[in-house]
């Protein structure tokens, strides 16, 4: 179990950047997610945290010292693919031992602690068959033994649940969770589900385009996005994002005039509101919509409005469609649930405020 | 909407199908005919021929007996879906084959044709030393030469072309597509064409009239295809297995050794057969690569015993024949289903 730096880290093929200047500073223990769409880079980060790819630049350290050269299959790291990558010569039994097979552990304590594992992971019946024979989630329990018998400095996931169903995934969510509290590994995981980061993990870094955007807890992610593109990633249904002016206390938006507060607001120009859809509600007064569409999400009902600062998104907590098409109302919402963004920079004005 | 009636199309849909797979038999019966008839032969006249001639006699008699049989034994396995009673009926054909053919042809039938197995001066019994100067070999020298010639060749293909195969799929280094297109290319020209600068180039280096000559050509000509054949089947195996691998803490050569290379052993097995049929059945190169008769293998031995000898034995040719196709037939036999596979591994690379 390990501290785990990564400092001013890049990684180019060429002209090609996948990962441009990253640093991180990963706890004893803690878990990680790496969150971003494909392609952000956050696969080459794990690979080479795990040694399969070297950094261009840069240091990666355990515990603090430098391990940027140090050999995959000496730096004890347990990985799960997203394939699983499971051994198809070799039973489930003699795949979760092959680790163990390079560390010269004596072949008896061996099997017990393959048999531990597999206790914890629950496999411990289907020792004997081979991968071809198991299902989705199985393989998937496979391989998580696998990189866990020998006890890792450090467990990286990538995207291991993409594969599975849906509900398999929810409790595989869980599953993943109570071994890593178990066994207290510093595990990474990489995911492009927001919904698995927020569950899962201590605390999310957010890529994009080979660059962290935000390093924070889920809720701070959630309560104060540093840019639009996190903003728009953590949310489901995705916060609205309007194109707004900002000149000194007043926002505007078409022809719309909102109410600005907060220091920084002198600074103005083009900016961005993000308003999220669970904090438009409507209200006595404010914004007069026109509902255009409504989508039943079960517990709650997504309604699209068309208002005088655009085309808004709102959710209302009912699993009854309550406004039909064509229904007119106001909307309103809090001061303090809004985010505005500098255009320019997309990064968040912290303390300034939209208000209807 | 009227009444469908599912019993009718049933019965339909049964017959369709017994129809189409009878056809199918008898399309697949008549296009292997040409094909089985010719090998039968040899070995009908390897067992019944008598110095000096050949009769159709016996083939057309043992031909009255199997094909009824065949015939028979398709007709069962059309209509008729227990497995068990398939195979009692198959059993109960075969027995009536074995009776009918005892009867009709049991008297002609001998082994005095596969005398050469057991009889070291074969041709001198026949003609006297004097004839070729009793330079003809004992089968089993031309048997064990063949092994020899087959099994090394075979050897030094697998190993070269798994590891060369390997190293085009995983690396990439500079000229690897230049050194794939160079691969290809070797392949247009026929390695008969090469005869003459193989033969001098072989005689440079001191080797002609050994076994190692033909076994070094045979080796070397066939190596590009072999190789991207193993490239394709390397191709086919995931990356991150072998990441897995090096991540669990093996080497490079641990991880080729124990992952990789337990998922390609289909296309070890297959190229291993081919291979081997390849240096078994040589000719071309084992006879342009020796001045005189300085080594016999299989294919210089089934020609001079029909060829050198006048008169020709064509029982004993036969016999021959039937002896030297056998181990090549036994490999197919056992291991088609790596051949085919071969075509897979050969179509993802």
């Amino acid at each position: 179990m390990a501290r785990v730096d990564l400092q001013n880290v890049t990684k180019d093929w060429g002209t090609a950047v996948a990962v441009d200047d990253i640093s991180l500073d990963l706890k004893d223990g803690e878990f990680v997610a790496v969150l971003g769409p494909s392609g952000c880079g956050k696969s080459t980060t794990l690979f080479m945290l795990a040694g399969i790819y070297a950094p261009s630049s840069g240091d990666i350290r355990f515990d603090g010292a430098r391990v940027n050269d140090v050999e995959a299959r000496d730096r004890n790291v347990g990985i799960v693919f997203q394939s699983y990558a499971l051994y198809p010569n070799m039973t489930v039994l003699q795949n979760i031992l092959f680790p163990l097979r390079f560390q010269k552990v004596p072949r008896t304590d061996a099997e017990r602690e393959a048999r531990e594992i597999a206790r914890l992971v629950q496999i411990e019946n289907l020792l004997d068959r081979r991968p071809g024979q198991l299902s989705g989630g199985q393989q998937q329990r496979v391989a998580l033994a696998r990189a866990l018998v020998k006890k890792p400095n450090l467990l990286l996931l990538d995207e291991p649940l993409s594969n599975l169903d849906a509900t398999l995934r929810l409790s595989m969510r869980a599953e993943i969770r109570r071994i890593q509290r178990e066994l207290g590994v510093t595990t990474i995981l990489v995911t492009h589900d927001q919904i698995e980061a927020t569950t899962m993990a201590d605390r999310i870094i957010c890529m994009n385009a080979g660059r962290v955007e935000q390093i924070g807890t889920p809720t701070d992610l959630y309560r104060a996005p540093e840019t639009t593109f996190v903003a728009a990633f953590i949310g489901s249904p995705p916060i609205n994002l309007i194109d707004a002016r900002l000149a000194g206390d007043t926002l505007e938006i078409g022809d719309k005039r909102l109410r600005a507060t907060g220091a920084g607001t002198e600074h103005g120009g083009p900016v961005k509101l993000g308003l999220r859809p669970e904090h438009i509600r409507e209200a006595a007064t404010g914004l007069a919509a026109t509902i255009t569409a409504s989508e039943p999400m079960g517990r709650e009902t997504l309604y699209t409005a068309d208002t005088p600062i655009g085309s808004l998104h709102f959710l209302e907590a009912t699993s009854m469609p309550r406004l039909a098409p064509g229904a007119k109302l106001s909307l309103t919402f809090d001061g303090a649930d809004s985010l505005v963004f500098d255009a320019a920079t997309t990064r968040l004005m912290h303390g300034v405020c939209a208000h209807v | 909407m009227t009444a469908i009636d599912w019993n009718r199309l049933a019965t339909r849909a049964r017959r369709g199908r017994r129809v189409r797979s009878a056809l199918l038999l008898a399309f697949l019966t008549l296009v292997s005919l040409p094909v089985i008839l010719p090998f039968f032969w040899v070995v009908v006249i390897s067992v019944s021929a008598r110095t000096g001639g050949v009769e159709a006699a016996v083939l057309w008699k043992a031909c009255a007996v199997l094909v009824p049989c065949v015939l028979a034994y398709a007709g069962v396995h059309t209509f008729i879906a227990s497995v068990r009673a398939r195979i009692i009926a198959g059993l109960l054909l075969g027995g009536l084959c074995l009776i009918g053919l005892y009867v009709l042809i049991g008297a002609d039938l001998h082994l005095n044709n596969y005398r050469f197995l057991v009889n070291p001066n074969l041709i001198e019994d026949i003609r006297g030393a004097a004839t070729i100067g009793g330079q003809f070999p004992w089968v089993w020298e031309a048997f064990g030469n063949s092994l020899l010639v087959a099994l090394t060749s075979m050897t030094l293909k697998v190993i070269v072309a798994t590891l060369a195969g390997y190293y085009l799929s995983r690396f990439a280094f500079r000229g690897r597509s230049f050194f794939l297109q160079s691969l290809l290319l070797l392949e247009v020209f026929h390695p008969w064409m090469l005869t003459i600068p193989i033969f001098l180039v072989i005689f440079w280096v001191g080797l002609l009239n050994t076994l190692s000559g033909p076994i070094l050509v045979l080796t070397v000509i066939d190596l590009p295809f072999y190789i991207f054949i193993m490239k394709g089947f390397f191709d086919a195996v995931p990356w991150d297995i072998e990441m897995s691998a090096m991540t669990d803490g093996a080497t490079r050569r641990q991880a080729f050794r124990h992952v990789v290379l337990p998922q390609v052993r289909g296309g070890i097995i297959a190229i291993s057969v081919l291979g081997f049929i390849k240096g078994w059945e040589e000719y071309v190169f084992v006879t342009a690569l020796r001045t005189g008769n300085s080594y016999w293998v299989m294919s210089t031995y089934l020609y001079y015993v029909a060829e050198d000898v006048m008169g020709v034995d064509y029982g004993l040719v036969a016999a021959v024949s039937v002896f030297y196709m056998l181990p090549s037939l036994l490999l197919y036999l056992f291991l088609q289903k790596y051949l085919t596979q071969l075509t897979l591994g050969g179509v993802k690379g």
